[in-house]
């Protein structure tokens, strides 16, 4: 994909197909390293699962017999020198009842084929108008600065969840965190 | 043109020939397999120089005609191997892309 933030995009559907209640966007980025995580509650994979993910050849869609988003966003990070890991746990697997997956992907963005991070706001605001129900916990390191969302407390100050997909409250997320990148002084691309 | 003319016509190295009486019909050629996946056509000759196996992935959903891949040097074993199984044609060359699609172009494909 030509921008990352259309990766972070594709594997947090994953999370939202997995039926998970909340998911945390990480990143933590310096000088010459990117690193995203991304975690959530959902159903979790089986290790057999697991196994198979990167293959471009499975999928957990029934309607076709590939699926890309990870073994796509394998090749880009490791075309930069970094890489992926993928764990994950179902309810079947888990000893303290706790389940759901954890994507690490590392980007080396001293390589000449680091793709930029891109749009990432629409991105945030795409999963929120879309998923509603989930809370979303969006949280950039850069250096010594952070740039943050948490729509579960957006919520808290809203009083009512429906009011997330409200166009202004959309406008909102997508105006703080421009501004928070923006003071920063942050190039997305 | 049918692929086993092309690579008889273009002097292509077979990777793997899984369908040699496949027509041609138009090519694409590009390296960001997202955006092939949303861009190639049915029956096109793609010419690409990535050789991971994802290639493979893309082919198969897209139901290209064959694989093109330039400035080729060995292929990862996976990438042959995946292709025998999902039956994609993948012929090779030592040319650029530019060079190839040129090529191609001359062909009137």
């Amino acid at each position: 994909m030509r921008e990352l933030s259309l990766n972070i995009l594709d594997i947090s559907m994953n999370s939202v197909k997995a039926g998970a209640t909340e998911i945390l966007i990480e990143l933590i980025e310096n000088e010459t390293d990117l690193v995203f995580k991304i975690v959530d509650n959902g159903k979790g994979m089986t290790k057999e699962f697991q196994k198979t993910v990167t293959d471009p050849f499975t999928t957990s869609r029934k309607t076709r017999k590939v699926g890309l988003g990870l073994p796509f966003l394998k090749l880009a990070a490791e075309q930069t020198g970094g890489s992926l890991t993928i764990s994950s746990k179902t309810k079947d697997e888990s000893t303290d009842g706790s389940h759901g997956t954890e994507v690490v992907a590392s980007f080396k963005k001293t390589s000449i084929d680091f793709t930029p991070l891109g749009d990432i706001t629409s991105t945030i605001v795409t999963l929120v108008q879309g998923s509603p129900e989930i809370d979303f916990v969006y949280h950039h390191k850069v250096g010594e600065t952070s740039i943050k969302l948490d729509t579960k407390e957006l919520v808290e100050v809203l009083g009512d969840r429906s009011m997330l997909t409200a166009p202004e409250v959309l406008m909102w997320i997508s105006e703080s965190l421009n501004e928070q990148y923006d003071s920063i002084g942050y190039i997305k691309y | 043109m049918t692929v086993s003319e092309l690579i008889t016509k273009a002097d292509l190295e077979i990777v793997n020939l899984a369908d040699a009486e496949r027509e041609i019909v138009g090519g694409y050629t590009g390296d960001l397999l997202s955006f092939v996946m949303g861009n190639v056509e049915t029956d096109n000759v793609w010419v690409t120089i990535m050789t991971n196996t994802n290639i493979v992935a893309v082919a198969s959903l897209a139901d290209v005609g064959c694989i093109v891949i330039t400035e080729a040097e060995e292929l990862p074993n996976e990438t042959v191997e995946s292709a025998k199984l999902r039956n994609i044609n993948i012929l090779k060359t030592k040319r650029n892309s530019y060079e190839m699609c040129a090529i191609l172009a001359g062909f009137g494909i």
